[in-house]
């Protein structure tokens, strides 16, 4: 098995209130992070996919501790991007069977993590929630960004 | 986010303007209620202005779709940023909304007339002899 080659890079590790307004300071702390690194190409979808699994963890999960955090680690060809909570956790069956009904009016947060990402893994116990995706870096990644779109157009 | 609203011809314009998300999503659902509450029901939603959209975003589109249909009123969707596209797409909204790429091309389809004329929106109708 090949292992992802890790750049130099050191991971961003960011620990927040478990508050609304920490969603702004995530997302311009990744869109500073990823542009530092040459990532500005990958920084708006994976600024959107952290919103969502860090709404998700203050609406949610109620961590007792009142803290999630989140890491990046860019690999050369792709970024793990974590997001941690110790919440009480919730059955991840029920997300992975969750039909989209595009009238819902709320339950799309995973559904968008998953269109934008190129993995998206979640795994809920009693001591919290870990939320790991992975976004796929430069062209590759549009191709297959494309090919989705072509598949939604279709 | 600031929106921009203006009447024209029975619709309202309503342009959003910045990011869409769970912060700016109350004063969204406030103008839009009272629009609603004023019974001006036939909405031009403009959001080539429009740089960020969320779940909570989405959600409010759907539920001002949803307010102006069930009353019989008409809305439809201004989407120019291909960013924008993406995220409705990617949650089937594209197959829902009626969303045009430019305000010139919405404005024709409901029939206001805006002064602007897109041929491109006419060509595929025309038929050569």
């Amino acid at each position: 098995m090949i292992m992802p080659v890790r750049l130099r890079e050191k991971p961003l590790v960011v620990t927040l209130p478990c508050k609304m307004k920490s969603l702004k300071k995530a997302r311009a702390t990744v869109r500073k992070y990823l542009t530092r690194h040459g990532l500005e190409e990958e920084a708006p979808d994976v600024e959107l996919a952290m919103q969502e699994a860090l709404k998700n963890i203050i609406q949610h999960a109620c961590p007792a501790d009142e803290k999630m955090s989140f890491t990046i680690t860019p690999f050369d060809d792709r970024l793990i991007i974590e997001v941690l909570d110790k919440g009480h956790g919730f059955d991840v069956g029920i997300v992975k069977s969750e039909p989209h009904d595009p009238m819902a009016l709320r339950g799309r947060g995973i559904q968008i993590m998953k269109g934008l990402m190129d993995d998206v893994e979640i795994s809920s116990g009693m001591d919290g929630t870990v939320v790991r995706m992975e976004k796929t870096r430069g062209s590759k990644n549009e191709a297959r960004g494309q090919s989705k779109q072509d598949m939604l157009s279709s | 986010m600031h929106l921009e609203v203006e009447e024209k011809e029975g619709f309202n314009i309503v342009s959003v303007v910045g990011e869409l998300d769970v912060y700016t999503v109350p004063l969204f659902r406030k103008v839009l209620l009272k629009i609603e509450g004023d019974r001006k029901h036939d909405i031009v939603l403009d959001l080539s202005k429009m740089t960020f959209i969320d779940s909570s975003g989405i959600g409010s589109l759907i539920e001002t779709y949803q307010k102006v249909t069930s009353s019989e009123g008409s809305i439809v969707f201004v989407v120019e940023n291909p960013r924008i596209l993406k995220i409705l797409k990617m949650v089937n909204l594209d197959s829902v909304f009626n969303i045009f790429s430019n305000l010139g091309k919405a404005f024709q389809f409901v029939g206001v007339s805006s002064g602007y004329i897109d041929e491109d929106f006419f060509s595929d109708k025309i038929e050569r002899r």
